[in-house]
């Protein structure tokens, strides 16, 4: 039994565990009527379009709807998921006195961290997924046939690896603080602070035209995250009227290193608390 | 250490902060030991036995469990040890049967082999029943019991047990007292720590003692015994006590003190030797009329309670 092995046993454990917490399922139930609802909204708004918001333009909206369903939830409501997956995966080990039973079995620490590392993201994944399908399908049976639908697996794989970012800080934090609820509450302090400092950031480069505050504020988490599946479908769908994939001026490489930056080095920083500290008894 | 050892802990010292948990503790059990770990609460037990799983690292000294270090190669050194920790949490998502089957991979058997082990373990818990119910609708000491099975899953070489019986009813707890005998039997190792004197005299064959993070006693049962025996005690009920007569016995040479309590009489004797014949004589010679007498040499307890306070 080798590395992959006993990594994979772990990823089947991490999903049960994540599976088993009721808000988990609250909250993807929650992400999908929304998406529903947005799609009703959309609809009720091309069969009843205001005055001088018809033709061509409409049409052509229309036919890219299905970005909307892929991508209209990812400022918020996937980093949410991505949190709130993260936060129990270490930490409610700790709490729960369930870390020895796991720890005093024949694994490294490093499998044991890869395996609920890799469970959680592939569950993020799955979440990700279902948007996806539903997204796409309510496009096609509310609106028609879809243009560029063939880049649907790319820009899935582009919203799993901008949600990345807010899940690996949040699994960093779930082994620093070994506190659910802790870890849970700092990501999400963040993600606020991230976007209020964000349209301080653009407010003032607004006003004074300075270049640096543009600049500043691409280092925060959010920028990458949210923009980033917007910037490669921008980049591949070549329909510039598109009114969803609008975002000039898009640096693809910027905030693809930005969320590794991010990603790296929670993952070290949580690898490094869990090798080089004690296995905390029952914390909860 | 000797080369049989298949547990070894050598100067393990470790701080939890300014608190020194362990102070170079050292013992090593060998094969087919049932070995009784004691100590008050707070004593270190725990931590020992933490710091042999590799859960915790030691700030000086090493574990070895069959000659590999767990801290360094948990995957090596940890495949032939069963482990049930002292009121066990367990994962009250998973049904019985689930956990064992999820921890019978962590330990890499064979689907087939894993089933057959569940169904047997499960029986041998008194669980058969219980299987496919969530941990979570468990009883206190069913959880113990699944956490047995589960110490079991791998058929270990060596079995680390944290007051296995606490919280267990009557029934269950002589029932494992007969099942770590016959384990031991088998030639497994098992490391008992408990608080339950009675029930380590019982099954073990070895002791060790701690106190305040430091062995104060490592060695044979009957050893620890001995060497905390200061005196034996002869205890005599009689039809009427005489002051005539507890002054003839406490004249005795080989007598230390007579204590008497209302018709009874306890000699501590000043010598480790079955004098009842002697005391009995004594008795009949002063027409007394003896109901019974019994030799008392040592329980575990009192050479606990001298281990601790250092009375040797």
């Amino acid at each position: 039994m080798g590395f992959l092995q006993r990594s994979a046993n772990m990823v089947t454990y991490e999903w049960r565990r994540a599976l088993a917490k009721k808000k988990f399922y609250v909250l993807v139930i929650l992400t999908l009527v929304l998406q529903i609802g947005l799609f009703a909204l959309f609809s009720y708004f091309f069969t009843n379009p205001p005055p001088g918001f018809v033709g061509s333009p409409l049409e052509e909206m229309k036919a890219s709807m299905w970005l909307v369903g892929v991508l209209g939830l990812q400022g918020l409501f996937i980093p949410l998921i991505a949190i709130v997956i993260a936060g129990g995966s270490m930490s409610e080990e700790y709490e729960r006195g369930t870390a020895d039973i796991l720890l005093s079995k024949p694994i490294t620490k490093m499998e044991y961290m890869t395996g609920k590392f890799l469970g959680g993201l592939s569950l993020l994944g799955f979440v990700i997924v279902l948007i996806t399908i539903l997204g796409t399908t309510l496009a096609y049976g509310l609106f028609g046939p879809q243009e560029s639908i063939q880049f649907v697996p790319v820009i899935y794989l582009v919203l799993l690896y901008s949600n990345l970012l807010f899940f690996s800080m949040t699994f960093m934090f779930s082994e620093v603080f070994r506190r659910t609820t802790l870890s849970i509450m700092a990501v999400i302090g963040i993600f606020v602070a991230s976007l209020f400092i964000g349209g301080i950031l653009s407010m003032m480069h607004l006003m004074t035209q300075e270049q640096l505050y543009l600049e500043i504020s691409k280092w925060l988490p959010n920028w990458s995250v949210s923009n980033l599946p917007s910037f490669v479908a921008s980049e591949l769908i070549t329909a510039p009227e598109s009114p969803f994939v609008s975002v000039p001026g898009g640096d693809i490489q910027l905030a693809a290193a930005i969320i590794a930056v991010y990603t790296i080095a929670s993952i070290l920083i949580a690898a490094l608390k869990l090798v080089r500290s004690d296995v905390t008894k029952r914390t909860g | 250490m000797s080369p049989q050892s298949v547990l070894a802990v050598s100067n393990l010292t470790k701080f939890y902060g300014d608190f020194k948990a362990l102070d170079s503790v050292s013992f090593a059990v060998e094969k087919g030991w049932i070995y009784g770990y004691l100590g008050p609460n707070g004593a270190g037990k725990t931590t020992t036995i933490r710091t042999m799983l590799g859960l915790l690292r030691p700030d000086q000294g090493e574990v070895q469990i069959d000659g590999v270090n767990p801290a360094k190669n948990p995957v090596h050194a940890l495949k032939s040890v069963g482990y049930a920790p002292e009121l066990p949490t367990l994962q009250t998502f998973f049904s019985g049967e689930q956990l064992m089957e999820f921890i019978g991979k962590m330990f890499g058997l064979a689907a087939q082999a894993r089933k057959a082990r569940i169904k047997q373990l499960l029986d041998l818990v008194g669980l058969k029943e219980w299987g496919d119910k969530k941990i979570g609708k468990y009883s206190k000491g069913m959880v113990q019991r699944l956490s047995l099975a589960l110490a079991l899953i791998n058929d270990p070489l060596v079995l680390i047990m944290d007051e296995p019986t606490i919280g267990m009813d009557p029934e269950g707890t002589a029932h494992f007292r007969n099942l770590f005998t016959s384990l031991s039997k088998e030639g497994k190792t098992i490391f008992i720590s408990s608080h339950l004197l009675d029930e380590v005299q019982r099954i073990c064959t070895h002791v060790g003692m701690i106190n305040k993070g430091k062995m104060v006693f490592n060695g044979l049962i009957t050893q620890v015994l001995e060497t905390f025996t200061k005196q034996w005690v002869i205890e005599a009920e009689l039809k009427t006590v005489t002051k005539t007569m507890i002054t003839a016995i406490k004249n005795l040479d080989y007598v230390e003190d007579v204590k008497v309590d209302e018709n009874k009489l306890r000699i501590e004797l000043k010598e480790k030797k079955d004098l009842r014949g002697e005391i009995s004589s004594e008795i009949f010679k002063r027409k007394g009329v003896l109901l019974s007498l019994n030799l008392h040499k040592i329980t575990l307890e009192d050479a606990y309670l001298r281990a601790l306070k250092g009375d040797q």
